[in-house]
């Protein structure tokens, strides 16, 4: 039933972005391709208006691209049904809105609306809020909720989705940017675990290099709608950064020999 | 759906009907003609006319007041009532907005203005067209014009600016204005006879209340519910807005095309049989919104129970207020709506922004 893990999860081939209508075809960004395996962690970085957020609907199959083909575990978006597509892949926004202000635990159940018959639904709603540290807020309604409650419930919402499935893809449209220190970390613990416990791939928009270099093992640096590099998350990647971002940066090792990266005080635009 | 147990589903639900029950029962016995207990008694009669589908005996004045006029427009009331507690429930989610309702957003005028021009092409018509054929061109045109309207409102959402109230309730007032127009040219081509038909429709009224448009209606709201059963979740769902609502697996277009039909047949339909009656759409979505809490699966079937409740209220204030004269029922609802909205306005601010 599932494929074989040799064969790709995600397989981008020719792809172009399209970042608005005012680049004309002589100007459009290169085409690229990209392979992503099951289980695998990737960030995507880049500038603000780099195309991140177009390469994660791309990802997402949430849009078809101008040129080139995304297949998903070996099929295209046409030929995925919206409801089983739903059972495979999980989208976090970076914002959502819930109008009338539905009950959390509603909220959290809505991600397994796609399916028939679905017994265990308010066991999975509770697991997958213990999981997210929404286990308290069940019964709130979600206009009364703080930003990053509200985050924390759109991802045990993700949780439940993805819930009963192997081999699965989660797509994070910067997850953290509204969270504080504690909670940054309290999410990306929950995620990793998630998808560790069952196979899940898991692809994020990020703005912290910091976060990115910790928690996940590739990185595509994204910049003016190219492939600007698809690295491994090493110390290899720092000198990307710098012209990446236009900046200096500084390498630090934290006592437990974690590479952490701050931008060098007086020395800046490098690039 | 286990998350909410059946059980606690029941109360409010037992509360509107047994409210309902009550208020039919004492809505029977009011109004211009006392009824008797005598005339309860022509029941047998009344039931073998309607499985014969002829009047075998007569019924004494009294019963035929009872069984041909009231209980019938009692019953009308109670489901278009319901019809339009439903469809303005169904607009709503559509339309992410609590604001929103077939009357303000001009699908109401739609239809009744498809109908105006029915009644007057048609008597421009050379060729006489049979009553039976009249009787259900009108509903059809009442319908053609809701769901042209739904379609237009729809892709003016969209196109203006997504999830903005105010955009869609000015594209409303836009199509009432047209509408009404329409309507008002209608007014002055018509003869005596279609300005009484014309001034009907703009009012809004269940008097004409016939057992061949209850029958009809019951299976309208039977039919829509039992379609609508299932997608109560989604449509719980279109609340996350409609990019998240498609990576949970819901097919947004097939839905938002399914409710548009379903608004328009329930709001086109209550326009066709008895005019505009505003208000009754946005009133009991909200409040049972208040009760019960934002869950569609019990907000639409309250909507309905409450709908109907509302304008069998109103409707029996129309009729005794001023007996022996009546007073159309779209007036009454308008006068208890108008103000409401006004303060529904004023709660959402935030929103009509």
């Amino acid at each position: 039933m599932h494929p074989k893990p040799s064969v790709a999860l995600l397989q981008l081939n020719d792809i172009r972005l399209s970042l608005g209508s005012d680049c004309k075809e002589s100007q459009a960004p290169k085409s690229f391709k990209l392979c992503i395996s099951p289980g695998e962690r990737l960030a995507i970085l880049g500038p603000s208006g780099a195309g991140k957020t177009t390469l994660l609907r791309l990802m997402a199959l949430d849009a078809s691209p101008i040129k080139g083909v995304v297949l998903f575990k070996g099929r295209t978006q046409q030929s995925w049904a919206t409801a089983e597509l739903s059972r495979h892949r999980a989208v976090m926004p970076q914002s959502c809105q819930v109008a009338f202000g539905l009950e959390v635990k509603l909220v959290i159940a809505l991600g397994r609306v796609a399916r028939r018959s679905d017994p265990f639904v308010s066991d999975i709603v509770f697991e997958a809020a213990r999981l997210a540290r929404v286990d308290h807020l069940l019964s709130r309604r979600c206009d009364t909720l703080s930003g990053g409650e509200f985050a924390r419930v759109h991802l045990a919402r993700v949780f439940a989705q993805l819930w009963d499935t192997r081999d699965g893809l989660i797509l994070v449209d910067e997850p953290l940017s509204a969270l504080d220190l504690g909670l940054q970390e309290i999410i990306l613990k929950a995620l990793d675990r998630f998808a560790t416990e069952r196979q899940h791939a898991i692809i994020a928009v990020l703005h912290d290099v910091n976060h990115a270099l910790r928690a996940f093992d590739r990185l595509l640096l994204v910049k003016e709608g190219q492939l600007y590099a698809d690295i491994a998350s090493k110390s290899q990647a720092v000198p990307l950064f710098e012209s990446l971002y236009g900046l200096s940066l500084e390498c630090l090792r934290t006592v437990d020999d974690a590479l952490v990266v701050s931008p060098r005080s007086n020395r800046c635009g490098v690039a | 759906m286990s998350l909410l147990p059946q059980l606690q589903r029941i109360p409010p639900a037992c509360w509107l009907g047994v409210a309902l029950l009550l208020m039919l029962a004492f809505a029977v016995q009011v109004g211009a003609m006392p009824v008797h207990l005598n005339d309860w008694l022509d029941l047998p009669k009344m039931l073998d006319w309607f499985v014969q589908d002829k009047p075998t005996q007569t019924l004494s004045a009294g019963a035929h007041v009872l069984f041909n006029l009231r209980v019938p427009r009692l019953l009308l009331a109670v489901l278009v009532g319901a019809s339009l507690g439903l469809s303005g429930a169904l607009t709503q989610s559509l339309f992410r907005n609590p604001l929103a309702e077939p009357g303000l957003l001009g699908v109401s005028a739609g239809a009744a203005c498809a109908a105006a021009l029915t009644i007057v092409i048609l008597s421009e018509m050379p060729l006489a067209v049979i009553a039976p054929v009249r009787a259900w061109l009108l509903p059809l045109a009442a319908f053609a014009g809701a769901l042209a309207v739904c379609f237009a409102l729809e892709q003016m959402a969209r196109w203006m600016a997504p999830g903005s109230i105010a955009a869609l309730l000015l594209t409303g007032i836009a199509v009432n204005a047209l509408a009404g127009a329409v309507i008002g040219l209608c007014t002055y081509l018509a003869d005596d006879e279609q300005l009484r038909s014309l001034s009907f429709w703009t009012l809004g009224s269940v008097a004409g209340a016939q057992w061949l448009w209850v029958w009809l209606f019951a299976s309208l709201l039977g039919t829509a519910y039992y379609r609508l059963r299932h997608s109560m979740q989604t449509l719980n769902a279109l609340a996350l807005g409609e990019a998240a609502a498609r990576q949970i697996g819901v097919d947004v277009p097939g839905l938002r095309k399914q409710i548009i039909v379903w608004v328009a047949l329930l709001a086109g339909l209550a326009v066709a049989f008895c005019g505009m009656i505003s208000f009754v759409g946005l009133i009991a979505p909200h409040l049972v919104r208040l009760w019960v809490g934002p869950d569609q699966r019990r907000v639409l079937p309250l909507a309905m129970l409450l709908g109907g409740l509302l304008l069998l209220v109103a409707d029996t204030l129309a009729r005794v207020v001023a007996v022996p004269a009546e007073i159309p029922v779209g007036i009454f609802t308008a006068l208890i709506g108008g103000p409401f909205f006004f303060l529904l306005v004023r709660q959402a601010r935030s929103q009509v922004r």
